[in-house]
Order: C-alpha cells, then sequence, then structure tokens
C-alpha cells in the first residue's frame, strides 16, 4: 500500500501524519518527507502512526536513521499512536528506546514518557 | 550500442521470375545507391535472404512454384528470418490482394504501374523501418548479453556466499547440525555458521542483513569475516555473546540508507552445560527440549547499529544431552500464509514441537515444507534459512 504524509506544525516541532506502508517501497517518500523537515529547521518531529498498518524490516532502519540524523541536529523524534501490530515490531526491535511512543498529543508535545 | 563504423550501402534483394522486369529494378535501384540481389524464384530467394540478410526484400506476387504470399509466410514462420522487411510488388492491386498479402507477411505494397518517385519512396521507407528493427534487434541482443553476464557474475556470488555455509553433519563428537538455505533472490544477505572453538565449545549464530540482493550478502559476508574466532579474539578478545555483539554494534553502523543487521549469536559450552546467547533485533532462535518445553531465546533488543551506545547483555539457559537449538530466519515465519494472515512465530513452533520424535534432518526438511504449504507456493519473499544443532552425547 502507497503512503501518504501530510505534516502541520506544533508547538516547538512539526507532526508528521503517516498513512499506508512504512515500508522499502514507500522509503524515498518517506526520507523525503522527513529530510525536508529536518532540514528547515525543526528540532522535534512527531510521527503519528495511527494510520500506518505495517513496517518492514526497511521501515525499522528507516525509523532508526530518521533519530540519528535528528539526534545529531540536536533534534528529537517521537511516536504518536502505532497500532497494535506496528507496536509489537517495534518492542521486539526496542525502538522506543531511540523514539520514545506517546498515546496522546499533549504527551508527546511535553515529552512526558507516560506510555511504552 | 555500438557506433555506425561505415557508411556500407543498403542491400535490397529482388526476387521476380521476369528477368526483364528483374533486370530494370535492379539496375534503377543501383541508381539511388543501393546493393542490389537478384533471384529468379522464391527458393533462389530465400537462399539469397538466409546469406545475406539483405535491409529490404522487393518480391513479386506471380512466381511459378513459390508465389509472393508463399515466401511470406515461409519467412514468418523462420525465427531468423521473420524480422525481414518485405515490400511485395503486384499488376493487380486490388484492395482485396492488397489486403491478402499483408495478411500473409508482407510489410508493403508496390504497384507494377508506380512511378518511379513511389518506387523511391516507398524502397527509402522499408529501409527505414529495417533500419530501426535491426537497432532494436542489436540492442535487445546487447541487453540480454549483459543480463546474462551479470547473472553469471550473481551465480557466482552465490556459490561464494554458500560455500560460507557450514555443511550438515557432525560438529564435534556428539553434536549434529543440519541445515536449510533458501535464499529469496539469486544472492541472499542471511548467513549462519557454527564453530567449534573446542571440543566443548561451540559458537554459533544466525545474522540477516535488511534489504535484498547484492549489497546485503556483501555486507553479510564482510560481517561473517568479523564474526570468524580469529577476528573475535582481536577485537573483543571473550568468547562472550554479550560482549561480540556489543562490538560489532560499533564496527557496523546503519548505512547511510538505513541498513543494518540483525543476528543471534550463541555458543554452547558442553562441559558446563550451558547455552550462552545475546540477539540483536532477531527474533529467529528457540531452544527445544527433550523434555519438550520450548524457550525462545528472544530479547527486546536494538538491531546492531541503531544506536552506538547499546551494550547486549548475554543470557543463559542449562542444556541437557537431546536438547535442540534452532536458529532460522525470521523470513521462515514472517510471511503471508495463503488466507492472508502472517504465520507467525506460534505456527512454527507448533510445527516443530509436532516433530520432536524426528530426526534433525527431518525436523528441519518438514519445518520447511510447512511453511510452504502454509503461503502455498515455494518462493519465500524473503532469504530463508534454517539451521538446527543437537546435543546427542552424554554431557561431561
Amino acid at each position: 500500500m502507497a503512503m501518504q504524509t501530510k505534516e502541520r506544525p506544533v508547538p516547538n516541532g512539526v507532526m508528521l501524519e503517516l498513512t499506508g506502508d512504512l515500508t522499502y517501497a514507500n522509503r524515498e517518500q518517506f526520507k523525503t518527507a522527513v529530510e525536508s523537515i529536518r532540514q528547515k529547521g525543526c528540532r522535534h518531529l512527531i510521527l503519528n502512526m495511527a494510520d500506518v498498518r505495517f513496517v518492514d524490516s526497511s521501515g525499522l532502519g528507516l525509523l532508526a536513521l530518521v533519530s540519528q540524523n535528528f539526534k545529531l541536529s540536536q533534534g528529537k523524534v517521537s511516536m504518536l499512536k502505532p497500532q497494535s501490530y506496528v507496536r509489537e515490531i517495534m518492542s521486539l526491535a526496542n525502538i522506543q528506546k531511540l523514539i520514545p511512543v506517546y498515546e496522546n498529543e499533549q504527551d508527546a508535545l511535553a515529552g512526558q514518557p507516560k506510555a511504552a | 550500442m555500438k557506433p555506425e563504423t561505415s557508411e556500407a550501402p543498403q542491400t535490397v534483394l529482388v526476387v521476380d521470375d521476369e528477368p526483364t522486369a528483374r533486370v530494370a529494378l535492379a539496375a534503377r535501384l543501383k541508381r539511388l545507391g543501393y546493393r542490389v540481389l537478384q533471384a529468379g524464384d522464391g527458393k533462389a530467394g530465400l537462399d539469397l535472404l538466409r546469406r545475406e540478410r539483405p535491409d529490404l526484400t522487393i518480391l513479386d506476387w506471380m512466381m511459378p512454384e513459390m508465389d509472393g504470399p508463399s515466401f511470406c509466410e515461409t519467412v514468418r514462420r523462420d525465427p531468423t528470418l521473420l524480422s525481414s522487411q518485405i515490400l511485395m510488388m503486384t499488376g493487380n492491386d486490388q484492395p482485396e490482394q492488397i489486403a491478402e498479402g499483408l495478411a500473409r507477411g508482407a510489410d508493403d505494397f508496390l504497384s507494377k504501374a508506380a512511378s518511379k518517385y513511389e518506387i523511391t519512396a516507398r524502397v527509402q521507407a522499408g529501409i527505414r523501418a529495417a533500419g530501426l528493427i535491426r537497432r532494436l534487434e542489436d540492442v535487445t541482443a546487447e541487453i540480454r548479453q549483459k543480463q546474462e553476464a551479470l547473472e553469471q557474475e550473481l551465480q557466482s556470488a552465490a556459490r561464494y556466499v554458500e560455500s560460507l555455509l557450514p555443511a550438515s553433519g557432525p560438529v564435534v563428537p556428539g553434536v549434529r547440525m543440519a541445515r536449510l538455505y533458501r535464499p529469496s533472490l539469486a544472492l541472499g544477505g542471511d548467513l549462519f555458521n557454527i564453530v567449534p572453538w573446542s571440543d566443548d565449545f561451540l559458537g554459533l549464530y544466525l545474522l540477516d542483513a535488511s534489504g535484498h540482493g547484492v549489497s546485503p550478502a556483501l555486507r553479510s559476508s564482510a560481517f561473517a569475516t568479523f564474526l570468524r574466532r580469529d577476528s573475535l579474539m582481536r577485537h573483543v578478545g571473550s568468547n562472550d555473546p554479550g560482549a561480540i555483539l556489543t562490538e560489532a554494534n560499533k564496527q557496523f553502523p546503519l548505512t547511510e540508507r538505513g541498513h543494518y543487521f540483525t543476528i543471534v549469536f550463541a555458543s554452547l559450552d558442553l562441559r558446563c552445560r550451558i547455552l550462552s546467547y545475546a540477539s540483536a533485533g532477531h527474533g529467529g532462535a528457540l531452544l527445544h527440549r527433550r523434555s519438550g518445553e520450548v524457550c525462545w531465546l528472544a530479547q527486546p533488543n536494538l538491531p546492531l547499529g541503531f544506536d552506538p551506545s547499546t551494550t547486549y547483555v548475554t543470557a543463559t539457559l542449562p542444556i541437557e544431552p537431546g536438547d535442540r537449538v534452532y536458529l532460522l530466519s525470521d523470513g521462515l515465519y514472517e510471511f503471508p500464509a495463503a488466507n492472508g494472515e502472517l504465520w507467525g512465530q506460534e505456527r512454527l513452533e507448533t510445527t516443530i514441537r509436532a516433530l520432536a520424535q524426528q530426526p534433525l534432518e527431518t525436523v528441519i526438511a518438514e519445518t520447511i515444507a510447512e511453511a510452504v504449504r502454509a503461503q502455498g507456493h515455494e518462493q519465500f519473499p524473503d532469504d530463508v534459512a534454517l539451521m538446527g544443532v543437537e546435543i546427542e552425547r552424554e554431557l561431561g
């Protein structure tokens, strides 16, 4: 399934709404969307995963890469509301250690690690 | 594409049983700068066509024995000739006849009453089409050749990767290994090995490079070199799986395209009856005890390269004679079954449990066969490797 991305500003950051699968086939689209946000100087990227059905191994690598790149430019990446299957894949790979996971936008904005 | 080396004149073959008409047309074509071949009947025409591969053939309809349309049909049935350009000439240019001629294989028509301008124009059009077809054929042949060369390269690389894998059979006295490897493309990014470090101590691993094709295979074989015993002694100075992965994590950062390894690394200490292991984002490892109990060797850990500061920790489990350890690719359970659902770890575990009484080789073969049945076809979407290790002997 193809991926759609939609960004909107939030206090001190950008929310990127993702729809579709975060997979090898959609990697360029995802990378382009995220890189353009980072190059605009964004310090906090929040990935809204509520409408992402599937993340494959290539998608996991991209998430790690994005998190490393934001760290290099003194920024951070958070994740909002992953679906249960995606959450399972990510917890097997312990991704929440790199990218904190939140259940609502307020917590993500405040950076309170309420949910894991 | 090869550059045009010379401007050799193009060749036109004229096939006509009437000498006067044939010679007159040939003379006209020569004046236009073409090299001209002549044949007085269809059979001689076919011989010349085969031998000389002219750019264009101008063919009379009415000829004894083999007429024009039969000539065309013969050409179109012959794979080496079928792309020849044929211009059919007739005195009777009724639409029905033209249609029949085209249907039987002519490319174009020329009336015997045509003006010399029309003849020139149709010949040029035919030559133009022949040139395009010839270029297409050359390019296709070149692509096919390059493709074959590339495939041979891949096959030879695949044989190299296979040569890195251990052979099924006894590893040390009392420990047997059986394995199966099914790369999704010619070249796989999954590698595994089992190496006796002494008679009582074995190191084993299975690694999975993300992505498919040449680049993961190259990265995997570099990693396999790092995991050789002498290299580990030099870089890590320890047998400890956690220490090995912690160092590997520093040596193999995420690539700039976001590629990485997952791996499970284990050691079997036969004297102390201990299985030690550490894993980095790899879910495919389990211990199947002779008692029937199954323990997945799972640790929720980052894959290698995700965070250079990660420390990987060794976990241990006691082992007994008759226990079996399986290391496997996640491709063996993370594939969609025929009903669209993921096949999953639970079904894999059930399959392996059901085969508990079978010899190790049978478990390996039957597990893969069951997964093939579940997905409904032979071709896994991802690399699939499965290595089983059985402790047979009475341990010290």
